[in-house]
C-alpha cells in the first residue's frame, strides 16, 4: 500500500510538472505581454524594458522557467497587479473561502444525495425512484444562474428572509451562506442522488442479494448491511470529483452572491490579466483535481476488493 | 468708497461676461460657469447672474430636511488598489482616496468649480499666470498644518516624468519636453517641468506659470488625479493605503482589495464644518449587477457607485429605492482610422454617418436617457457648446454616397468593441443593424476588455468610451489634434488644430461659440466618428440617504450626505 502511495504521489508530481511548463509556456513566453499585464496599458517601451531587465526576463528561456519553478516551490508566487499585494496574501484567505462553502455545501449534498439515491435506487421503477429521478433531472438541468436568481427573487425580493449578497462585511454570518450552498446543493445533488440510484439499482439486481432476501432476512438488514457498502463504491468516485468540480463550479455561484472565494479571485485575474494570480491560480486548481483524483484511486482501492493497483 | 462694482476686481474677461449675461448674449449657466473659472467664486457668480437675470439662483437642491448624525453609509463600489493618487487611473479610485485626501477645487453637481482646499483662485489676463489662495487651518490627520509646501510638492511629483502621472498632460504648459538617449542609444523623448513652474509666494499661496494660455486649470485641479496628499507622502513610502495622512474628514481604518475598505469619521471639527456620517463602508459587490440589486432588495447596502441602465427597471421595481440621474458629457464614439484604407475614404466615411439615427440608437441602446449626439465631441452640457443644424439619416443618400465611394454593393468590414459595460455591445449592435440597410454589412467582434484595451487606440474601426469633461475644447484637444496622445482616429487637420489654439485662448464665451461651431463643423464633415448620444449618469439610493445629488463624474462628495434611520 505504502509502495503505491508513493507511486501515486509520483505520478501526482510528473503531472504538477508537465502542467507547470503548460502554464509557463502559455502565459510568460511572449514576455513583452507580460510587461504590458504588469506595467499597464500606457506604459511606454523604455519602462517595459526596464522592468524586464529588472525581473531576469532576458535569461534565456529554460533558466526563467527553473526561477519561476522555484519561486513557486518556496511560496514566493509573484504579485498581483489588481491587488497589489504578494499572491499569497489573497490566494489562501480565498481558498479558504471556498472551502468554507465546499464543506458546507458538501455537509448537506452528501448525506441528502446518498439517502435519494439508496432510496431510489433499491425499488427500482416505484413510484420514489421515480419521483426522485424526475426531481433529480429537473433541478441538475437548471444553471447555477437561473436557479440562484429564482431563490434571490422568492427569499430576498419576495419573502425578505435572507440576505442577498454573501459579502461577509460584519464578520462571518451563516446565514449569508443559506442560498450560495442552496443553490450548489440543488444543482449537483441530483446528479450524485442518480449515479448512486444507478449503482444501487445494479446492487440490487445482483444474486447474492437475491439470496440475502430469499434467506429471508428482513429488508432493511439486507440494505444496510450487504447492498450499501457496494453500491457506494461508483458514488464516492463522483463525490471526489465533485470537490474538483466545486473549485471551478462555484465561479458563478460567488458572483452571484458578492462571496470572495476563490472563484471570484480566479475571474478577476483572468478579466483583469493578473497574470501572477492566474498562474497560481491554476496551479491551484491542477493540485487539487490530481490530488482528488489521487484520494479516489486509493480509496476506490480500499472501497473495492476486486481492484488492486500493483 | 468707489463706485465700481465689486465683481470689476477680478479678472479683467469677468466685467465683459457679466455685461455679456445681462445683454442676453451668453447664457446664465455659461457665465456661472466661465466666470468661477477665472476665480470669481460659485456664490458670488450665483448672486451676479441673479442679479442681472433676475433668475433665481438655486445650485441643485440637496437639503432634505434637518440633519441626523451618526450611521454607517453603506456603498457598493469596486474596491481597488488605493496607493499613489497621482497615478489613480480609476475613479473608484478616486473615490475612495477622496475621503481621505483632497483636492484644491471641486466640480459640484451644478458643473460648476469652486475652491475646495483653496480659498480662490485669480487667473492672469492672459490665463498663463495663476495665483492659488490656500485655505488656512487646515489640519492634515498627523497635526501637520496643511499650506503652500504641500501644494508645491505635489505639483513637483506629478510633473516628474518618473511618477507617471497623468497630471503631467493636465498640466503640460507647465512642462517642455526633452530628447533623451535610452539604453540602445534611441531618441526618447519627455517632458519635465519648466524652471520656476511653481512658486511658493507665502505659506498659504502658490502661483503657478504656464507657458501658454489655459483655461482648464481650476477644472484639473478637481479632477481625483490631483487629489493633495502630504509632503512627506514620498518619505513614507508614497503609498496612501500605508501612510494614511489626510486632510479629509474620513480615516482608512480597514481595507482589503476586492472586498471592503471602512472609513471611520476623524476627530475633531473638519474644516468644512459638521460632517454627519459616523463611517463609510465600501462594499465591493464583484462584476454581477445582480448581486448589487439582491444586495438593495435585503438591505446590505444604502447606495451604489453607478447605476447601469440596464438595472433601473430592477431598481424602480424595489419598494424605499430612488435612482437619482444627471445628464452629462459622457459619450461614447465610433471612429475611424482615418489613416487606413477603405476608411482613408471620405465618401465612405460620408455615406456611413448618412446612414445613422442618432435618437434612434439613444432609445434603443440606451432607453433615451440621454440626449443624441451630432458627430462633433462638443456636448451641449458645454458652456462653449454650438448648435449646428441636427443630422438626418438619409439612407438613399448613404447608398448614394457610398456607390460614389467606390461600392455599389455595399462593403463588409469588422467593429471591434468592448464586452462591458453592457450599453456599449448594445450601442454598437444598433448601430450594425442601422447600417446594413444602407449597404454596410458590419461584423461585430465584442471582445473583453484585455483584448480591446491594449490596442484601443489601433483598431480600424472601433467604439471607444469617453468620460465627462468640462469644456468643449479638453476632449478635441485629446482625442482629434494632429498627433494627440489620445487621438485614436489619427486625425489630422490643420485648421482644425488652429482653431482649438484659438478656441483655447479666448475667455469670451460668444466669440469661443463662433470657433467651437467652425471646430464642430470640421470634424462633422469629416465623419471621422458616429457619435450616437450624450448619456445621462445613474446612481441608486434607499430613501433613508438624504443630502445625495449625482455629480456628472460620480464623485463620491459625502461630507453632507446624511442617514435618515
Amino acid at each position: 500500500m505504502a509502495i503505491l502511495i508513493l507511486k501515486r504521489i509520483g505520478t501526482m508530481a510528473l503531472m504538477m510538472l508537465v502542467v507547470s511548463l503548460i502554464v509557463f509556456l502559455l502565459l510568460e513566453i511572449d514576455k513583452e505581454s507580460v510587461a504590458v499585464k504588469v506595467l499597464g496599458v500606457f506604459t511606454t517601451e523604455e519602462q517595459r524594458r526596464l522592468w524586464l531587465e529588472a525581473n531576469g526576463y532576458f535569461e534565456p528561456l529554460y533558466l526563467r522557467y527553473f526561477s519561476w519553478l522555484a519561486g513557486f516551490v518556496t511560496g514566493d508566487l509573484g504579485e498581483s497587479t489588481v491587488f497589489r499585494v504578494p499572491v499569497s496574501e489573497i490566494l489562501w484567505p480565498r481558498l479558504a473561502n471556498t472551502a468554507i462553502l465546499g464543506v458546507l455545501a458538501m455537509l448537506v449534498l452528501i448525506p441528502l444525495s446518498l439517502l435519494l439515491g439508496v432510496f431510489a435506487g433499491m425499488r427500482e421503477g416505484s413510484l420514489q425512484d421515480r419521483a426522485i429521478s424526475v426531481v433529480s433531472i429537473i433541478t441538475t438541468s437548471v444553471p447555477e444562474f437561473a436557479s440562484g436568481i429564482f431563490l434571490v427573487a422568492v427569499f430576498v425580493v419576495g419573502l425578505h428572509l435572507l440576505p442577498g449578497t454573501s459579502t461577509m462585511i460584519e464578520g462571518f454570518d451563516l446565514t449569508q451562506l443559506v442560498l450560495p450552498v442552496a443553490v450548489l446543493v440543488i444543482y449537483d445533488f441530483g446528479y450524485v442522488t442518480r449515479m448512486t440510484r444507478a449503482s444501487m439499482a445494479e446492487v440490487m439486481m445482483t444474486p447474492y442479494i437475491r439470496t440475502a432476501v430469499l434467506k429471508g432476512l428482513p429488508f432493511r438488514r439486507v440494505i444496510v448491511r450487504h447492498a450499501l457498502r457496494n453500491a457506494l463504491i461508483a458514488p464516492f468516485t463522483v463525490i471526489m470529483l465533485q470537490i474538483n468540480w466545486l473549485l471551478s463550479g462555484v465561479i458563478v455561484v460567488e458572483l452571484l452572491f458578492a462571496y470572495k472565494g476563490f472563484g471570484t479571485l480566479l475571474l478577476e485575474a483572468a478579466l483583469n490579466g493578473d497574470i501572477f494570480v492566474i498562474e497560481a491560480c491554476t496551479m491551484v486548481a491542477v493540485f487539487v483535481a490530481v490530488a482528488t483524483q489521487t484520494i479516489a484511486d486509493l480509496g476506490y482501492t480500499l472501497l473495492n476488493p476486486r481492484i488492486r493497483f500493483t | 468708497m468707489s463706485d465700481t462694482p465689486w465683481w470689476k476686481h477680478t479678472h479683467p474677461a469677468v466685467p465683459e461676461l457679466a455685461e455679456q449675461l445681462r445683454d442676453g448674449k451668453i447664457k446664465r449657466r455659461d457665465f456661472l460657469r466661465t466666470a468661477t473659472l477665472l476665480g470669481v467664486s460659485a456664490t458670488a457668480a450665483y448672486t451676479l447672474a441673479g442679479r442681472l437675470t433676475g433668475e433665481t439662483a438655486i445650485p441643485r437642491a440637496v437639503a432634505q430636511g434637518s440633519p441626523k448624525k451618526g450611521g454607517n453609509l453603506r456603498v457598493s463600489m469596486f474596491v481597488k488598489p488605493v496607493d499613489d493618487p497621482a497615478i489613480s487611473e480609476w475613479s473608484e479610485t478616486g473615490n475612495l482616496a477622496r475621503q481621505v485626501v483632497e483636492p484644491l477645487a471641486q466640480v459640484g453637481t451644478d458643473f460648476v468649480t469652486r475652491p475646495y482646499l483653496m480659498e480662490s483662485w485669480q487667473a492672469s489676463e492672459d490665463l498663463k499666470t495663476w495665483t492659488l489662495k490656500l485655505r488656512q487651518g487646515v489640519k492634515w490627520s498627523n497635526g501637520d498644518d496643511f499650506g503652500a509646501e504641500d501644494v508645491a510638492f505635489n505639483f513637483e511629483r506629478w510633473l516628474d516624468p518618473a511618477t507617471g502621472s497623468s497630471n503631467q498632460s493636465r498640466f503640460a504648459g507647465m512642462t517642455h519636453v526633452v530628447t533623451k538617449k535610452d539604453a540602445e542609444g534611441k531618441d526618447v523623448e519627455s517632458r519635465v517641468a519648466n524652471e520656476g513652474a511653481v512658486e511658493i509666494v507665502d505659506a498659504h499661496t502658490v502661483r503657478l506659470h504656464l507657458a501658454n494660455a489655459e483655461l482648464a486649470v481650476p477644472e484639473s485641479l478637481g479632477d481625483y488625479p490631483a487629489l493633495i496628499v502630504h509632503r512627506h507622502f514620498s518619505d513614507e513610502g508614497g503609498d496612501l493605503s500605508k501612510s494614511r495622512v489626510g486632510t479629509g474628514p474620513f480615516e482608512l481604518t480597514d481595507y482589503a482589495v476586492g472586498e471592503r475598505a471602512v472609513m471611520r469619521r476623524r476627530e475633531g471639527q473638519h474644516w468644512t464644518g459638521d460632517v454627519y456620517l459616523d463611517q463609510i463602508t465600501y462594499i465591493d459587490t464583484g462584476g454581477d449587477k445582480s448581486a448589487e440589486i439582491a444586495a438593495f432588495a435585503s438591505g446590505q447596502i444604502d447606495i451604489n457607485d453607478r447605476t447601469g441602465v440596464e438595472q433601473i427597471p430592477a431598481m424602480q421595481q424595489i419598494p424605499g429605492l430612488i435612482v437619482h440621474d444627471t445628464p452629462t458629457a459622457q459619450t461614447g464614439v465610433a471612429r475611424f482610422k482615418v489613416t487606413e484604407a477603405p476608411f482613408d475614404n471620405k465618401k465612405l466615411r460620408q455615406a456611413f454617418q448618412a446612414a445613422i439615427d442618432h435618437a434612434r440608437i439613444l432609445d434603443l441602446a440606451y432607453q433615451n436617457n440621454g440626449i443624441p449626439g451630432e458627430d462633433h465631441h462638443v456636448s451641449p452640457a458645454h458652456p462653449d457648446y454650438a448648435e449646428l443644424p441636427p443630422l438626418k439619416q438619409d439612407i438613399e443618400l448613404s447608398k448614394k454616397l457610398l456607390a460614389e465611394a467606390g461600392y455599389p454593393d455595399g462593403i463588409e468590414f469588422d467593429f471591434v468593441c468592448v464586452n462591458s459595460p453592457q450599453w456599449e455591445p448594445n450601442t454598437c449592435q444598433a448601430i450594425v443593424e442601422m447600417v446594413r440597410a444602407a449597404g454596410f454589412r458590419l461584423n461585430l467582434k465584442v471582445t473583453p476588455g484585455e483584448t480591446y484595451w491594449p490596442r484601443w487606440d489601433d483598431w480600424p474601426y472601433s467604439f471607444t468610451s469617453w468620460t465627462h469633461r468640462a469644456l468643449g475644447t479638453q476632449v478635441p484637444n485629446l482625442a482629434y489634434r494632429s498627433g494627440g496622445v489620445w487621438n485614436e482616429s489619427s486625425y489630422s487637420n490643420p485648421e482644425y488644430d488652429a482653431l482649438l489654439d484659438q478656441a483655447g485662448g479666448t475667455i469670451d464665451v460668444n466669440e469661443r461659440i463662433k470657433i467651437m461651431a467652425k471646430l464642430e463643423k470640421i470634424l462633422q464633415d469629416d465623419a471621422v466618428i458616429t457619435q450616437p448620444f450624450w448619456r445621462s449618469v445613474f446612481v441608486t439610493t434607499t430613501e433613508k440617504v438624504k443630502g445625495f445629488a449625482v455629480q456628472p463624474s460620480l464623485e463620491h462628495h459625502y461630507n453632507k450626505v446624511w442617514l435618515d434611520t
